[in-house]
């Protein structure tokens, strides 16, 4: 269509334009995503990383007080790393299950974000017998 | 028993690749007899896909533990009702539920959506065979609900998240939904392998799409709920995976029922349509196979499985195809007529689709970045919250404030002059309502002022609306104001009932803006008689009280509730520690309060030896609106896809020539 101007085409293009200059935007703001990491993966990142693993062994202390202290094992793995963490327990929290949670490594310890920590559901849900 | 139902399921995997095979030949070749048959062959299966549906079902009620399905999933133990909805707890039953849906949607929109004509009719068959062979395929090779085992004792039993009633209605909601999504999808295709591009493919399939959409709106919202009342955080939607999986096709399909309308008005944005309602279809197919694939981490995620390449590889093969299709029907589906200009009824509705459908992708963009990231740096990395919050408020506060423009502007070309007239009204009341929010102190949050003022000019506009229509019906000579308000509507479902939908909309904008932006939490450890304050209640804790029933003991937390001197009453936030599935259950208290819409939310984070309590607590300012936007956005949807006899005399009219042909 010579000739003719297209303000659909025009609108399109302003829009995209629009829509890229948001993100850049963001990224530029707030960074990139969170990176994901297993227990094994946790040397040598310093920022704030989302650790998925399983809990392992006991679990001690208070989450509303000093912190809830366990164990974070790989899901297929060996390597496990001390975990602290305060807030809200998620009820399906316990040894054995795979979770999730926000924080960085501080001398060893995995120092959780507060109110960071969701459980995944078991995949398949087998009753104690 | 299982022979019958496999024998079922290879019956209707059959006629659905007949239905597809023979039915594009018959298409292809313009065989009408043939046509017909494979339109047969389509009832057929879903005949045989019922009787597959009833033998899982007998089996469910039966406890027959030699059905692997049935062992895996119920217990002996499990009420009745729970045991026929496990129907649908795991990924067999799930894939025969989806089968199921697609096979009823496929005969009643074959049956009923005649007017589409038959040279597109003819292809919508094959395209629907091809979708249903598909998931026949998966249950009779991948995922068998009909698998057997030597029978166990007792079944494993149901996960005790999906022993809750809304378990009965949240997924087939759903489903309904992602499912009915097929529908329009194989009418577009049907309209581009038939070269008959025109708009009539879209007023055939107008009720369909609106009943996928709203079967999809309302399983959202009641699987909000769900969260609300039952997982106990204090919250509605965590923007998880899962969650997401269904808001992305709603999106692409309030997309579509908006971009429609221009078609059927104006010939325009043809290419767009089929675009979108093939994004709506795909993202339904990438929801299912979110949720089946366990590819993603999520909270939602019960299955790790097989069946996550095979949804892959269907999802590209559809999209494929799809481009493939558009690229070679482009000449067909050139626009007769262009956009005139930039302030115009065609053009708000240009805006409303670039923002839905830009949000629907940045959405898919953070459920998909965990693998992307992985792919690109070896490193998988998730967004969170904030990613979404923004994108939320960047895209999502726009198109609340289009809501309010996009119906008053004419079509085709507005003058200034007349769009000033026509916003004073809703632009003043808003203003005014703005300032009065800053008064009182609603600036605390800024997004959270400009979605409330936004909604409140959507409403006025909405109400303007209504207002001009019933006075202009009167003044045509209809009995009162009420007759008149009546019969507008009922002159023009589509318009009022699209209004009343925009009217739950706003009202779940502003229930969201201040349930978020305007909520207090306080988390304090109570001893006997200590008391905490949260946005004005005073919450003292009296200790706790136990009791024993036969599956659990719980124990509550006693929080009498004061505000200032007047004692509200007694709220019992506790938990239940369920002795077979060795479990506990966070127990919510929640005090509704009618008059202002908001909520008093109690969670007992902690139960201490000492006998304290961690008690959080949470006031959700409007939270209530949320719900009530939901029956709003039923009460609209319904009035928009509600028979229409005059509608029907017109149509009837437009399309005489094909539906003789008939």
């Amino acid at each position: 269509m010579p000739g003719k101007r297209s303000p659909v085409r025009l609108i399109i293009a302003l829009s995209v334009a629009a829509a890229l200059a948001v993100f850049l935007l963001y990224t530029s703001i707030a960074g990139g995503g969170t990176p994901s990491l297993r227990p094994s993966q946790l040397r040598g990142h310093d920022g704030r990383v989302s650790l998925a693993g399983k809990v392992v062994g006991r679990t001690s202390g208070d989450a509303h007080a000093a912190g809830l202290r366990f164990t974070l094992r790989d899901v297929n793995g060996i390597a496990t790393v001390p975990v602290v963490y305060k807030g809200s327990v998620p009820d399906l929290f316990r040894s054995g299950r795979d979770v999730v949670v926000d924080g960085k490594l501080t001398g060893g310890v995995f120092v959780a974000v507060p109110n960071t920590l969701v459980t995944k559901c078991p995949s398949k849900y087998t009753p104690k017998s | 028993m299982p022979d019958l139902g496999r024998a079922a399921l290879v019956t209707s995997l059959l006629l659905l690749v007949y239905s597809f095979t023979v039915g594009s030949w018959a298409a292809w070749r313009g065989r009408r007899r043939l046509a017909e048959s494979a339109q047969n062959a389509l009832l057929g299966s879903f005949a045989a896909t019922l009787v597959a549906a009833a033998v899982l079902l007998a089996a469910l009620a039966r406890h027959d533990f030699s059905f692997r399905y049935v062992a895996d999933h119920t217990s002996r133990e499990l009420p009745l009702g729970y045991t026929l909805t496990a129907f649908w707890g795991g990924q067999e039953g799930s894939l025969l539920l989806w089968l199921l849906v697609l096979c009823g949607y496929s005969c009643a929109a074959v049956l009923t959506a005649r007017r589409a004509g038959r040279e597109i009719l003819a292809w919508v068959v094959p395209v629907l065979g091809l979708v249903g062979t598909f998931f026949a395929l998966l249950l009779v090779f991948v995922a068998s609900p009909f698998a057997t085992q030597a029978a166990a004792a007792d079944g494993a039993g149901l996960n005790p998240s999906l022993q809750n009633p809304y378990m009965a209605v949240h997924p087939p909601m759903l489903y309904l939904g992602y499912v009915g999504l097929t529908v329009p999808f194989a009418f577009a295709m049907g309209a581009l392998l038939a070269g008959r591009t025109d708009e009539r493919w879209i007023v055939a399939t107008r009720r369909w799409t609106l009943a996928a959409w709203a079967f999809l709106g309302v399983g959202q919202l009641l699987g909000a709920h769900w969260a609300y009342v039952e997982i106990g955080w204090g919250g509605y939607y965590a923007w998880d995976p899962v969650e997401n999986a269904a808001l992305m096709p709603w999106l692409a399909a309030t997309a579509f029922l908006h971009s429609v309308m221009i078609q059927e008005k104006r010939g325009m944005l043809k290419v767009w349509n089929v675009l979108l309602v093939a994004l709506a279809f795909g993202l339904s197919l990438f929801g299912t196979f979110l949720t089946r694939s366990g590819i993603i981490q999520s909270i939602h995620s019960f299955t790790q499985s097989s069946i996550g390449p095979w949804f892959l590889g269907f999802i590209c093969f559809i999209t494929a195809g799809t481009l493939t299709l558009i690229f070679w029907r482009l000449p067909l589906l050139r626009a007769k007529t262009r956009l005139e200009s930039l302030v115009s009824r065609e053009a708000t509705f240009l805006y409303n689709n670039l923002l839905l459908v830009a949000l629907a992708l940045t959405i898919l963009w953070g459920v998909v970045y965990p693998l992307l990231s992985q792919l690109v740096t070896g490193q998988a990395a998730t967004v969170s919250k904030p990613y979404y919050n923004f994108f939320l408020h960047a895209f999502g506060l726009p198109l609340l404030l289009l809501m309010g423009i996009g119906p008053l502007v004419a079509w085709r070309r507005a003058s200034l002059r007349a769009l000033g007239r026509t916003f004073l009204w809703p632009l003043a009341t808003a203003v005014a309502a703005g300032i009065a929010l800053l008064a009182l102190g609603a600036g605390s949050s800024r997004v959270g002022v400009i979605a409330y003022t936004f909604s409140i000019f959507v409403l006025a506009s909405i109400l303007l609306e209504f207002l001009r229509g019933t006075a202009a019906r009167k003044a045509l000579g209809d009995s009162g104001w009420l007759g008149s308000f009546s019969s507008l509507i009922a002159r023009n479902r589509r318009r009022y009932g699209g209004y009343v939908v925009h009217a739950a909309v706003v009202l779940l904008a502003i229930g969201v803006a201040g349930s978020s932006a305007y909520q207090t939490v306080r988390e304090t450890r109570l001893h006997r008689g200590d008391s905490m304050t949260v946005a004005g209640n005073r919450l003292v804790f009296r200790g706790y009280e136990t009791s024993m029933a036969s599956n659990h003991r719980s124990i509550r937390g006693l929080v009498d509730v004061y505000r200032g001197n007047n004692y509200l009453g007694r709220l019992k936030p506790g938990k239940n520690q369920y002795f077979a599935e060795d479990q506990v259950s966070n127990e919510v208290a929640i005090r509704h309060d009618l008059l202002t819409g908001g909520d008093l939310f109690l969670i007992a984070d902690q139960v201490n030896a000492d006998g304290s309590i961690d008690l959080k607590a949470l006031q959700k300012p409007l939270v209530n609106l949320i719900w009530l936007a939901g029956i709003v956005f039923i009460g609209g949807s319904l009035i928009a896809l509600w028979p229409d006899a005059r509608e029907e005399r017109r149509l009837a009219a437009r399309y005489a020539g094909a539906t003789a042909s008939l």
